[in-house]
């Protein structure tokens, strides 16, 4: 079933100004529940623009928002719940902590929702623990936190809201490898307990590759590509030509299948590879571990 | 919303005005500034418009952006004006109300003056829209530097210029970003009494103020590194030079105001 979905959706940066700039040329994508999909592109792409017109913090200049098959924009005044429903982060999220505790910090989103203090106390509870915040660090000022720590606390502020639909804008860049693979596995957990749409802006392939049903390719601002990810990653040459790099494995795959090795076009991670190599070794009467 | 602000928004092209020395510019909107309360006649305001024209042909900009700049001080115009015109008897009676008389010569006398500031505004956008703001910065360190026999710190306070307007934009960027962020948690910024709204301010105002500081801190940093130790013995990759055009433009402006005071003492005052 399709929870969002943009039809025609055109903007334009500084409408009008000598600077003009269109960021967005009639996107009309539709995202499934419970599916997540990853939004790659160059810089300059139209990808943030696009996510910040999913929860209504961006008016289209022309197209709709559908969200559960209504427009958004058709009471503006009740666009806060659709940021409710449709939960934003954005890159580095870091830099909107205020509060004086992590907790109050994270109960913010669902005090705003005007749910009782029971129910924000639950969420925040649960939010946390979703993204792996101990109960001590709840009572901290959020100014004292490492970086890692802060990034956890404005995401679990998101989630508390419990949105149908979560975009991330960049959840790990600048995050170590640990600190990325924790926050990839918690995302899809917050998928999978909640059944939620999830909507992944990221630079890193290789985040894509392993999280992404479907991945929507976008290039100055109009769908490049929309389709499954073994689909789109078996299309690695016009990838590079937009000036995206494609997963490692895949790189090794398009190079081994110029040379001549009968490999499949749609292999892009590495448990797929070692399968796929070791077959082919034990068809060729190598010997592997 | 925030991005229409131009407070220093220098636009780039390649006019005379902005190959300018910024030291003579600066002089010369500061004698700008003096020569346009010299006319007091009608004739003499409308030399001023059509110095003001000239100089924005000169400028290349797009007239929109010069009355870009106007825009958010009409109000204070309107004001003036209006004020203007119930305080000036002269002329004949127009319109009365009990305490409130209009003559001919209170509104011409408002739109003398309304008139008058905005050439005052438009003619010293000019300077900033024509001058990127490090070169604004640098001209006016070079024109106070004599103020250092009184131990004057003038490097110190260029200095804290340039980066004031160097982070003018990158924190209305800044606000534009966490007002998203919050808005996207909630954030109800637009409704309720002043105290809510105060209120409602400070999930921006903190994270505003935490960001401030510390990109503070990082420049502070960055710039010991790079072995900033204020401005004794400092020299510039780029010198100023005066040219052929800056004494020219002087000439000019010299013409202009010899022409008002001509008007002046000639042609019946319209104020």
């Amino acid at each position: 079933m399709t929870v969002l979905e943009t039809r025609d959706l055109c903007y334009t940066y500084g409408a009008g100004m000598p600077f003009a700039h269109a960021a967005l040329r009639g996107v009309s994508v539709a995202f499934e529940e419970g599916r997540l999909t990853a939004v790659i592109g160059h810089t300059g792409s139209g990808k943030s623009t696009l996510a910040q017109h999913l929860n209504g913090l961006l008016k289209p200049e022309s197209g709709e928002i559908l969200l559960e098959g209504k427009n958004i924009w058709e009471d503006p005044k009740k666009i806060r719940d659709v940021r409710f429903k449709v939960g934003m982060v954005f890159q580095y999220p870091e830099y909107q902590l205020f509060e004086d505790t992590v907790e109050k910090d994270i109960a913010f989103g669902p005090r705003n929702m005007g749910l009782s203090e029971e129910e924000i106390a639950a969420r925040v509870k649960e939010a946390a623990a979703a993204v792996g915040l101990s109960d001590t660090l709840l009572q901290k000022s959020p100014f004292d936190l490492s970086g890692g720590e802060k990034r956890r606390a404005a995401i679990a502020g998101v989630l508390a809201m419990r949105p149908r639909v979560l975009v991330l804008d960049e959840p790990t860049a600048g995050l170590d490898p640990v600190g990325r693979e924790q926050m990839l596995r918690q995302i899809e957990q917050y998928r999978e307990t909640h059944d939620a749409t999830v909507l992944l802006i990221s630079h890193s392939m290789e985040d894509v590759a392993r999280l992404a049903d479907r991945v929507l390719v976008l290039k100055d601002g109009e769908v490049a590509m929309y389709d499954t990810a073994p689909a789109v990653f078996a299309r690695a040459d016009e990838l590079e030509a937009m000036g995206l790099t494609v997963p490692s494995v895949a790189r090794v795959f398009a190079a081994l299948r110029q040379r001549g090795v009968p490999v499949p076009a749609d292999v892009y991670t590495v448990k797929k590879a070692c399968a796929v190599l070791c077959d082919l070794f034990e068809e060729r009467g190598v010997p592997t571990c | 919303m925030l991005k229409d602000i131009t407070i220093g928004q220098f636009f780039p092209a390649k006019s005379v005005l902005h190959r300018m020395d910024p030291r003579m510019k600066l002089l010369l909107t500061l004698g700008f500034i003096c020569m346009v309360f010299v006319p007091k006649t009608w004739a003499g305001l409308a030399l001023i418009v059509v110095f003001l024209a000239m100089c924005v042909a000169f400028s290349g900009l797009p007239a929109r952006l010069i009355f870009k700049s106007i825009k958010p001080i009409l109000p204070l115009i309107l004001f003036t004006s209006v004020i203007n015109m119930f305080y000036t008897g002269s002329g004949t009676l127009l319109w009365s109300w009990k305490f409130l008389h209009i003559y001919t010569g209170g509104l011409s006398n408002a739109a003398f003056i309304a008139l008058r500031i905005l050439c005052l505004i438009a003619g010293s956008s000019l300077l900033t829209y024509t001058t990127p703001p490090t070169a604004l910065t640098d001209a006016l360190e070079r024109l106070l530097s004599p103020l250092k026999v009184f131990h004057f710190k003038v490097h110190e306070l260029a200095m804290m210029m340039t980066i004031a307007l160097r982070f003018i934009p990158t924190l209305v960027e800044e606000t534009d970003k966490i007002m998203s962020a919050q808005k996207a948690r909630g954030a109800d910024l637009e409704s309720g009494g002043l105290l809510r709204r105060v209120k409602a301010m400070l999930p921006i105002l903190i994270p505003l103020f935490v960001s401030a500081f510390r990109r503070a801190y990082e420049l502070a940093t960055a710039m010991e590194c790079r072995c900033y130790h204020g401005g004794d013995g400092r020299t510039r990759m780029k010198e100023l030079h005066l040219h052929c055009r800056d004494f020219l433009a002087v000439g000019v402006c010299l013409v202009y105001l010899t022409a008002l005071i001509v008007l002046n003492i000639f042609l019946p005052h319209a104020i």
